[in-house]
């Protein structure tokens, strides 16, 4: 059954690698569960061999489950037909070297079963879009790291989708590669397509992901809307120039203090010192105002992912 | 169909668009004709020599072309090519096809162009090209279709350099296993493959005409045992695990 609003959904999706007797079994994933919420930008972190590669794969039917489930677009993983809706960018991707990149994507979109007029048209703006029609025409296998990954953008592009898997699309991308992939997932995200991708570039997945969901050793610690899971941190406050008492009373308290070039203070607090920042607001009106300061997904990814080795660090 | 002429279009074009591949075709068609000038040695045996090798080579050719297959499908295996098209809306049992299709029309066309270069040396040569070998080297072509199929069928249940071994030996005991096993119809021809129906060397060479209800039934068995292999590859091939 899909739940109405869920572009993924996953139930105690198990895998386990290697079967030959002689040789050690991996369990990349054990008991997996998970939704993606329709329109979403789902962000799926997790340290190196956590399984994210390896449920990605699940859902594209490259591989096959242990056991459990999945659907992705209310369709079981092996409907070919729901991969007309999908765009899949692998990770390190590799395309046939001997086809130039535009021959490539005109396979692709026949594959896609795009109309041939159509498809001329929108292979040539894809390659626009990832800023690769300067080389529509050279062989793939001549392509650097970036310039492949652009192509594999494109391709993932290509039908439109109502759903995006990336596996790691910023991996190989310049500066103005990663800026151009952002603009290019926004872009998607107005259209309705909603995106699952994972990355190890926090600072990026905060900017693009509005959920969030973090893998370690093939167990889901943490799933949901990024705004719901970063917790306050702290305070920054604001006093109007003029308004040094205020300022004093609080500077005590703050973490970080700069005095502003028109006279006023800018003031980071903790959460802890919140009761004071109020008494002092209240004492002096219209002179402070606060706005709440989230930690980083950096940080909050830390306190979970460490968190969790810790415990297994006391329970050895 | 589209979708597997998509994947076809890919493999065939890849190999079509090698130079080798004229180089080695005319180096064969090259080969024959210059047993022309040596007629001598030949004890004036010459022509019929150069029908039989002319059919040797072809065959070889066609050999080649199965065994290229197997190397090509692992490759994309591993290399991730093949996941890239899989993640499109094509069926796993839809890329063997177009694997099998595109191979086979490569073959097709090699094979066809030594047999066409063939018939030109011959007429050069002797002012006239025997009905007997035309049919020869269509029979050869025929091969073409079983053959890379047996390629097929072992890349994908074979790692690569053994699936090579194994479709090199499985076309050579389908060559050459009539004496032990012809005698039991079922396994010989149907279960294993009997590749010697495409052998008419003695045939062309002496130019006895060939039937071609003949060439016909024996095209169609190719073809049916193609199928019936693409049947067995595409069962192991949707269970297998992709990188
Ligand atoms: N084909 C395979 N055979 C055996 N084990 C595998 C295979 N692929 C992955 N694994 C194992 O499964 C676990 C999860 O791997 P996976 O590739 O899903 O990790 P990941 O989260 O994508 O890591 P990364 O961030 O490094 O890409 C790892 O322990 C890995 O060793
Ligand atoms: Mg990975």
């Amino acid at each position: 059954m899909w739940l109405m609003g869920n572009v993924i959904e996953i139930e105690e999706l198990t895998k386990v690698y290697g079967w030959l007797p002689w040789r050690r079994t991996v369990t990349a994933l054990d008991n997996l569960t998970l939704a993606v919420p329709e329109g979403a930008v789902f962000g799926f972190l997790g340290p190196n061999g956590a399984g994210k590669t390896t449920t990605i794969r699940l859902l594209m039917n490259l591989i096959h489950p242990t056991s459990g489930r999945a659907l992705v677009l209310g369709k079981s993983p092996d409907d070919v037909k729901m991969k007309e809706r999908i765009g899949f960018l692998p990770d390190s991707p590799a395309f046939n070297p001997y086809l130039t990149a535009r021959e490539f994507l005109e396979i692709c979109a026949k594959l896609l079963r795009l109309s041939p007029d159509r498809r001329r048209s929108r292979v040539e703006e894809v390659l626009e879009v990832v800023g690769m029609s300067a080389h529509a025409n050279s062989k793939l296998g001549g392509f650097s790291r970036g310039m492949t990954q652009r192509i594999g953008i494109a391709q993932a592009i290509l039908n439109h989708p109502d759903l995006l898997i990336l596996d790691e699309p910023l991996v190989g991308l310049d500066p103005h590669g990663r800026q151009e992939l952002e603009e290019i997932i926004f872009r998607q995200e107005e259209e309705g397509t909603s995106v699952f991708f994972c990355s190890h570039i926090l600072s990026d997945v905060e900017k693009i992901c509005d959920h969030i969901g973090i893998l370690s050793e093939g167990h889901l610690i943490c799933n949901g809307p990024i705004k719901k899971l970063l917790s306050e941190t702290g305070l920054n406050v604001a006093v109007v120039p003029g308004g040094d008492d205020a300022a004093t009373k609080l500077l005590l308290d703050a973490t970080s203090s700069e005095r502003r070039e028109d006279g006023g203070w800018d003031l980071v607090l903790p959460i802890d010192a919140a009761a004071r920042v109020g008494s002092v607001m209240k004492a002096h009106p219209g002179q402070v105002s606060q706005l709440p300061l989230f930690e980083t997904l950096e940080e909050f990814f830390f306190r979970k992912v460490g968190r969790l080795e810790e415990k297994e660090g006391r329970g050895a | 169909m589209d979708r597997i002429m998509a994947v076809a279009g890919g493999t065939w074009r890849r190999i079509l668009r090698m130079p080798v591949v004229y180089f080695l075709v005319l180096c064969v068609v090259a080969l024959v004709g210059s047993a022309y000038r040596y007629n001598m040695l030949s004890l004036g045996m010459h022509k019929t020599i150069m029908m039989d090798t002319s059919l040797a080579l072809n065959t070889l050719a066609a050999i080649l072309v199965a065994i290229s297959i197997t190397f090509e499908i692992p490759r994309e295996l591993r290399s991730g090519v093949a996941t890239t098209l899989l993640a499109k809306p094509l069926g796993r049992t839809q890329y063997l096809v177009g694997k099998l299709v595109g191979i086979s029309i490569a073959g097709l066309v090699i094979t066809g162009m030594i047999g066409v270069g063939f018939c030109l040396v011959f007429i050069t040569a002797f002012d006239r090209v025997a009905m007997s070998m035309v049919q020869g080297h269509l029979l050869v072509m025929g091969s073409v279709i079983p053959m890379c199929a047996v390629g097929v069928l072992f890349s994908v249940v074979a790692p690569d350099p053994l699936a090579a071994v194994l479709t090199a030996l499985v076309i050579w005991f389908g060559h050459s296993t009539a004496a032990v096993l012809g005698g039991i119809p079922v396994l010989y021809g149907g279960i294993t493959p009997d590749f010697n129906i495409f052998n008419l060397k003695a045939e062309s060479a002496h130019e006895v005409a060939i039937s071609w209800w003949y060439i016909l039934l024996a095209t169609l068995w190719g073809v049916s045992f193609a199928v019936s292999v693409l049947v067995v590859s595409s069962s192991f091939f949707s269970r297998k695990d992709l990188r």
